[in-house]
């Protein structure tokens, strides 16, 4: 089948390489801009395992090519997906209403499909503007560190679709990822919209519940990671998302809970539930902050720190409302400079701060060390697993060590001659 | 005698209703209203005429005002009995310490006092934009969400008509950060909004000139105590949770107070005058330092326009000789200050404090009695809810009494209101009518009504009662801060007239002293030799 696929996300990028790579004729459309020079150039703007092989792959057998915004679909497209930052609302909209007017007076019947994290309603509304197709919801749920594994295997399908013939051709073009059994779940647009904020908004309170009970822990003097181990083995709750840490970031979890959340102030209601989860997230991205303010009584200003990670989580080089960037400000605020590495975000902080002083970038975990009063771990990658704590003892300042992620053993890590502290241990 | 020539002038226009003086000159408001700045001033409703501002100017010269203005802002020890300069002004001369500022700027201060005053501003501005970012951070290291002046008179009044003045230009926060006052030394305010906030997250600003004023520093220990009883016994937990503004530094250090958190004012600044300086802190942390600088800028401005406006044009000039006027010649001893805008709530109290505090005083600066009376009984509320209040002795009761009525023109166009725009500009038109509706009943009286209504008497308005009406443009930092310095000179040139010295408060002294007594009797139950009353009293306590 012939689709269109517009957006620059990720999740643009992973629906239309997929798709290409099942036998589909796909035009990913975006504007003018980094996004679409890389693809032009054979490369992903975002790295996900093996999706770098297998863009380049779609685009040497011809199954895939960029095209622009405004540039009127071929005749035989019947399936467009919409695969927008949610600030990107009104470009969605333009889009559409282009496409309504290109497309008018076409017989054949064609399908929209919704896939961006706008508030609920919203698909409901771009019908409207779309009155020569139908408009459907398809809420996405990659993981990012995982995105292509998760699109081709999908868990689940949520569609959103009160269209008997709009779903049949939406089936027509997920077939080739849904044999195994059928993962769709047909609901109204709406309900599909609610469904994906209700679901990342429990993931989002499991963990902020997690983080809550860690800062308990803290001054009970009880370590959180028995706990949690002795809560994830009740099945009825399950061991995912328990993990404390020093607060969730990222374009999914986060953005998709605070467009619950405007959604619900909007309409007068608001989820009070919500709200505190969301609080206790931010609160929970100083933690680190406030146990290094403490350990040096107050008296931050002229130290050094070294962050290890600054991407939302491993496996991607995102930065967006990540731990890091509350962290930054606050260290900064205190006259503290900061010695960062990580795999894949650097160029982000660079983009995001641009040169100053006290932000150092360093391509090697060591070099973000030396010198330091303090070595603070934001991200988990693997790489940081198991450091060289002798070597680490050498080239910092003072032996103290922040794990955000409670990855290491504390025991193991004093007896390295470091001071350790985690979250809730 | 320089009042003779008045006395006659008085005795004439006295026999006057204000509704014949009216009816008389169609153009008496064009004659009696000013506009400086973004200020109107109409006298109009004042129970004189051109003649009398023509008269009380030359009072005002045989007064040797303009020598008084002079040395005033030439930093002479005007405040006779304390020996010191009065140089409120000096606080809000424009910044010259870079070269293109500097040019043209009419030259106020000397350079060292103007660079101190900067310095002085940008350390605010440092500790303001700090609190705004949710970077000041408490002993916990978590963030100061809540921010409690405690002070009292001056330290009080003046930072929280401010804040609440101007509280549509507040700066939104990230962490919602709040602004709170305390200054009862009954420990009441205090204990209640202890109870509200959380020791970790709450800073206090210590605010007191002299850092010895009783009332400041007991709110203050109990605010220390209730930190430390949940944070522990740090000086890190001072270090954090307090600022000071004082003029005694050694003082302040004593305390315990970090040195990044010091800051100062200067022994030239009375405390009824000093909003301008660091003590305006708490307004500042409020609407961000740019917002306070506006306000800086239109005192300045005023600063100016007294310094230089010959006396008839002359703002805070004509409100002093119209004060004079109505105290001395008409004989009205209570003035009323009727802001029509909630958000001048606080400006009645202001200005008791700045007027009665100045010029409640009957000895000469030679040190003789005065010889005529000085500083009338001044008292007000937000002018809507006063109708439902004293206005009915305004109207109908026996004392004569003047008013201020103060109103904005314009209001709730600002981008906070967008949503309820609509509703909220019909009351301010609502606020808008009853204020000038009042003010011409006042002064009219039945004239105001319409013809040929016969009313039993005690239906009945006598009017003549003499108001001032003080518009602005609208009620912005730059307007507030030029009606304020309006004020401030108001009361200097009314204490030329009166040949006081406004600057000192001997009258407020010995009741601290004798508390001190009185709290020993009271506490360990000394016997000293008191009043009648005062023991009967005590005993009646000390049984409870």
């Amino acid at each position: 089948m012939h689709l269109n696929v517009y957006g620059d996300t990720l999740c643009a990028l992973v629906t239309a390489t997929a798709m290409a790579s099942s036998g589909h004729q796909v035009v990913l459309r975006s504007a003018a801009g980094a996004f679409a020079e890389a693809l032009q150039g054979g490369e992903s703007l975002y790295r996900e395992p093996g999706l770098a092989k297998l863009l380049k792959e779609q685009l040497d057998a011809g199954r895939l090519r960029w095209g622009a915004l405004d540039e009127p679909p071929a005749p035989e497209v019947r399936a467009l997906f919409m695969a927008f930052e949610q600030a990107d609302e009104p470009v969605a909209r333009d889009v559409l209403l282009r496409l309504a007017e290109q497309m008018a007076g076409r017989t054949a019947p064609s399908v929209v499909i919704n896939q961006s994290a706008f508030p609920v309603g919203t698909t409901e509304e771009l019908q409207m503007l779309f009155p020569v197709g139908s408009v459907v919801c398809l809420p996405e749920f990659l993981q990012e560190g995982a995105a292509v594994q998760s699109f081709v295997r999908p868990a689940r399908l949520l569609l959103g679709c009160d269209n008997e013939r709009a779903e049949l051709l939406v089936r027509e073009v997920f077939r080739p990822f849904n044999r195994l059994s059928d993962h769709f779940l047909v609901m109204r647009p709406r309900e599909a919209e609610f469904a994906k904020l209700a679901i990342t908004g429990m993931l989002a309170t499991r963990v902020s519940f997690m983080n809550d009970m860690a800062n308990l822990a803290d001054t009970l003097g009880v370590d959180i990671e028995q706990v949690r181990r002795g809560v994830g083995s009740d099945p009825r709750i399950g061991e995912a998302y328990l993990y404390p840490g020093c607060g969730f970031g990222g374009p999914g979890l986060s953005q998709n809970v605070i467009s619950l959340s405007d959604t619900l102030a909007a309409s007068g209601v608001g989820s009070e539930l919500l709200t505190q989860v969301l609080r206790i997230n931010e609160r929970q991205k100083e933690v680190m902050f406030r146990k290094l303010w403490r350990h040096y009584d107050t008296a931050l200003s002229g130290r050094v720190v070294a962050v290890w990670g600054a991407a939302f989580k491993p496996g991607t080089g995102r930065i967006d409302n990540a731990p890091i960037l509350k962290l930054l400000e606050a260290l900064w605020a205190q006259g503290v400079t900061v010695r960062v590495h990580d795999p894949e975000a650097l160029p982000a902080l660079r983009e995001t701060y641009g040169a100053r002083d006290d932000l150092i970038l360093c391509d090697e975990p060591y070099l973000a060390a030396e010198g330091a009063d303090a070595l603070m771990l934001v991200t988990e990658w693997k790489a940081y697993w198991s450091p060289d704590f002798e070597r680490l003892s050498k080239i910092m300042r003072a032996p103290l060590i922040l794990d955000g992620r409670n990855i290491y053993d504390p025991a193991f890590v004093r007896q390295s001659g470091f001071t350790y502290y985690g979250v809730g241990r | 005698m320089k009042w003779h020539q008045l006395k006659t002038h008085a005795e004439t226009l006295s026999q006057r209703h204000l509704a014949e003086l009216f009816a008389e000159d169609p153009e008496r408001f064009t004659r009696l209203h000013r506009r400086v700045g973004p200020l109107l001033l109409d006298l109009s409703k004042q129970r004189l005429t051109e003649d009398t501002l023509v008269q009380l100017s030359a009072l005002a010269d045989t007064s040797d005002l303009r020598g008084w203005i002079d040395r005033m802002f030439a930093g002479d020890e005007v405040n006779c009995t304390e020996h010191r300069a009065a140089m409120h002004w000096a606080l809000r001369v424009p910044d010259t310490r870079n070269a293109d500022n500097a040019a043209g700027a009419p030259e106020l201060a000397p350079p060292e006092i103007r660079d101190a005053v900067h310095a002085e501003l940008d350390r605010m501005a440092h500790i303001v934009d700090k609190l705004q970012a949710g970077q000041w951070r408490g002993f916990t290291g978590e963030v100061i969400t809540d921010v409690v002046n405690i002070g009292v008179g001056g330290s009080d009044l003046g930072p929280l008509m401010v804040s609440r003045a101007l509280e549509d230009f507040a700066v939104p926060t990230p962490q919602n950060l709040q602004v709170h006052f305390v200054s009862s030394m009954d420990g009441s305010q205090v204990s209640h909004l202890l109870r509200q906030l959380r020791p970790q997250s709450t800073l206090f600003i210590i605010s007191s000139k002299s850092f010895t004023t009783v009332d400041t520093l007991y709110n203050a220990e109990t605010a220390r105590n209730w930190l430390t009883r949940a944070l522990g016994e740090d000086p890190a937990v001072t270090r954090c949770h307090f600022l000071a503004v004082s003029s005694a530094v050694d003082k302040v250090a004593a305390w315990g107070i970090a040195e990044e958190n010091r800051l100062t004012l200067w022994d030239w600044v009375g405390g009824r005058y000093s909003l301008w300086s660091a003590i305006g802190l708490p307004a500042a942390i409020r609407i961000g330092m740019p917002r306070f600088r506006e306000l800086l800028a239109g005192a300045h401005f005023m600063d100016v326009h007294f310094r230089d406006a010959p006396w008839r044009e002359n703002l805070p000039v004509l409100m002093a000789l119209t004060g004079v006027w109505n105290t001395n010649l008409l004989g009205i001893h209570g003035h009323a200050i009727l802001p029509y805008d909630g958000r001048l709530k606080y400006l009645p109290s202001y200005l008791e404090q700045l007027e009665m505090e100045s010029n409640g005083k009957s000895v000469t600066r030679d040190g003789d009695p005065v010889t005529t009376r000085t500083c009338p009984i001044l008292w007000g509320d937000v002018g809507p809810n006063a109708q439902h209040a004293f206005y009915q002795l305004l109207h109908q009761g026996t004392e004569a009494v003047t008013c201020d009525f103060i109103a904005p023109a314009l209001r709730y166009h600002e981008a906070v209101h967008t949503a309820a725009a609509q509703e909220l500009v019909g009351q301010h038109e609502l606020a808008l009518a009853n204020c000038l509706a009042q003010s011409r009943l006042l002064a009219l009286g039945e004239a105001a009504l319409p013809e040929g209504e016969q009313m039993p008497f005690y239906k009945r308005y006598r009017g003549n009662q003499p108001s001032t009406t003080l518009m602005m443009d609208e009620l912005t930092p730059y307007s507030l801060g030029a009606m304020l310095a309006a004020y401030e000179h108001k009361v200097f040139a009314q204490a030329v007239l009166w040949e006081i010295n406004p600057f000192d408060q001997w009258g407020v002294e010995m009741g601290k002293k004798i508390a001190t007594d009185t709290l020993l009797a009271l506490r360990d139950g000394e016997t000293v030799a008191m009043d009648a009353s005062t023991e009967g009293l005590l005993a009646y306590i000390r049984k409870r």
